[in-house]
């Protein structure tokens, strides 16, 4: 801010205006270059190859070698179902919890908001194997069933796709609880009561009141949750099988396993397509959701 | 039918909301849940010799195996280098954040808004699809398998609650009282380190703080840029978790957990002021 008691020095002035961009210029070049260029240089790498005249051309081949793998498409499959399924478990699961933390009175919401949030300062490696000693074969559940009914039939979910889900759904409960009690917070009690008093059922009064106003945040939850999941690496590896494998770990592979810097590049590719439109649709949601608020 | 269908569930749903047992099962599911896991680690970090069924608690509680896992070498040296490295992450990203977060809430110039929320674009796209494009680079600059590959890769992690958070923190602050400070005759430098600095300081720690234990956690950057040669203690950690002695990845879950445990109590307040929601865009 210039005060207005003193003139500026023509020179200084200009330094002035330049100030606020040399202040972000720092990340928003580490952005450029560590997001922005390798995913560039990974969309011309895959669709460019070298020619026998030496001369770089476009070309669909990485794509068509990358699908005729034998395990790309199965894998991208399977990705996409997990991806689907943990992303609905989570609505499922952490929608009732944060309506009952928004419109209950009760001193259970306490001890309830705390565990929601508890797993978010879990960290992933530390989660992956308290899992597997909870419930892996020889584990926690399958010794207290065994114990206490003499039962033996505990199938372990770990090294199956179950395993994954289940250590997505226990990583993903506090930002969804988060962002969908960020949204539920938005609806003033005045607005239910008011509705309730022109005679407004329950079905009414969610459909026309609460569900309108959440709209945005269940929209930012569903993107975020699908991004995370398809783009998680840890759990899948350490709480999956060996195949059919999710999408991070099936690069990895591809990376170091078999030194496929193109294959991975391509999975990378298809991944960035997969996510975009989920990818516009949350930040767009941010953006208004910003808009709206008056930011 | 679809119309009744809905009728009746949204209603029940509602009343069903309302009714004690709900709230109850709701605590013990999720306690069984989260909880169990954690306990069940709790307890093996503490224990003398496996537990066999039908116990469900070792039969012999001891502190043998947490002398045991800090005398491993790569635990030792994993903890040095995890240590090392989140330190020169906060700082980086502090120093390249903070005045970034300034300039964004407190000045106005052209392409604010746009620039402000390019840095979504971390979380628009799926997190190990940018690694591995990221890996690629490295790969060619041989920057795979050294320190300041790590702390750049880390380092993308950190930017959305490194600029977002403080920039709400800067937004938030009264200008009234920097003004009326001003007008008493106070220098800028002053207005800055008594008033404004003050004022943002428990958000601006929240984000620092964030920052070193979320980078101290980090796994999958540091396994894919990190290998062969820098180890931190999350990648330790994977060596671990199917080792024969369970006890070893028992203890070293713990004492990786105690840091988010102060986090935990810490942010408390943080989580509740909503300050944790703006690093999500919200």
């Amino acid at each position: 801010m210039l005060s207005s008691t003193h003139i500026l020095h023509p020179a200084r002035a200009r330094f002035a205006r330049l100030v606020p961009y040399l202040l972000v210029a720092p990340p928003v070049a580490i952005m450029g270059l560590l997001i922005v260029y390798p995913a560039v240089l990974s969309i011309f790498d895959t669709f460019t190859a070298t020619t026998a005249d030496g001369v770089r051309r476009l070309t669909l081949e990485h794509y068509i070698t990358f699908f005729r793998l034998e395990d790309a498409l199965p894998n991208l499959w399977f990705t996409l179902r997990i991806t689907v399924l943990t992303v609905a478990l989570l609505f499922g699961v952490c929608f009732p919890i944060a309506y009952y933390l928004r419109f209950s009175s009760s001193r259970l919401s306490v001890p309830i908001r705390f565990l929601a949030l508890f797993p978010m300062f879990v960290p992933g490696i530390v989660t992956a194997f308290a899992l597997i000693r909870f419930l892996g074969d020889n584990g926690w559940i399958e010794n207290i069933l065994f114990t206490l009914t003499g039962w033996e039939g505990w199938v372990s979910p770990i090294a199956k796709p179950q395993g994954i889900v289940i250590g997505l759904v226990w990583e993903g409960v506090p930002v969804t609880v988060l962002v969908l009690g960020a949204g539920l917070a938005q609806v003033p009690d005045h607005l239910i009561e008011s509705a309730r008093d022109v005679g407004a059922n329950g079905r009414e009064v969610f459909f026309r009141i609460i569900f309108p106003l959440i709209r945005r945040s269940v929209l930012i939850v569903l993107t975020l949750n699908f991004l995370g999941v398809f783009g998680a690496f840890t759990i899948p590896l350490l709480l999956g099988g060996a195949s059919p494998q999710m999408y991070g770990h099936y690069m990895a592979n591809r990376l170091y396993g078999i030194g496929q810097y193109t294959h991975a590049q391509t999975a990378a590719v298809i991944m960035f397509v997969i996510s975009a439109v989920v990818g516009t649709l949350y930040v767009r949601s941010v953006v208004n959701e910003r808009i709206g608020k008056g930011h | 039918m679809w119309g009744a269908f809905r009728r009746n569930t949204v209603r029940s749903f509602a009343v069903m909301l309302r009714q004690r047992w709900f709230g109850i099962s709701m605590l013990l599911l999720l306690a069984a849940f989260i909880l169990g896991p954690m306990l069940n680690v709790l307890i093996w970090a503490f224990t003398e010799a496996r537990i066999q069924p039908p116990r469900l608690v070792p039969e012999q509680w001891s502190l043998k195996w947490w002398g045991e896992t800090f005398a491993r070498l790569d635990v030792a040296g994993g903890f040095t280098t995890s240590l090392g490295i989140s330190t020169l992450v906060t700082l980086i990203a502090a120093l390249i954040c903070l005045p970034a977060s300034y300039a964004f809430a407190r000045m106005e110039f052209r392409g604010k808004t746009p620039l402000l929320l390019s840095f979504l674009m971390v979380n628009a796209f799926p997190r190990f699809g940018i690694y591995i494009t990221i890996a690629v680079v490295f790969f060619r600059l041989g920057l795979v398998g050294t320190v300041p590959g790590v702390v750049l890769i880390q380092l993308v992690n950190t930017l959305l609650f490194m600029i977002w958070i403080p920039t709400a923190a800067f937004q938030g602050v009264d200008r009234s009282l920097e003004e009326a400070a001003l007008d008493a005759g106070a220098s800028r430098l002053r207005v800055f380190v008594q008033i404004t600095l003050p004022m943002v300081l428990p958000a601006l720690s929240a984000s620092l703080l964030l920052t070193f234990v979320g980078t101290f956690y980090e796994t999958q950057g540091a396994l894919l840029i990190g290998i062969p040669n820098v180890t931190t203690l999350p990648v330790v950690m994977i060596t671990l978790i199917n080792h024969h002695i369970r006890q070893l990845g028992a203890v070293l879950s713990v004492a990786l957990w105690v840091p988010s445990l102060v986090l935990l109590i810490f942010a408390q307040r943080v989580l509740r002021g909503g300050t944790l929601a703006a690093g999500f865009g919200l």
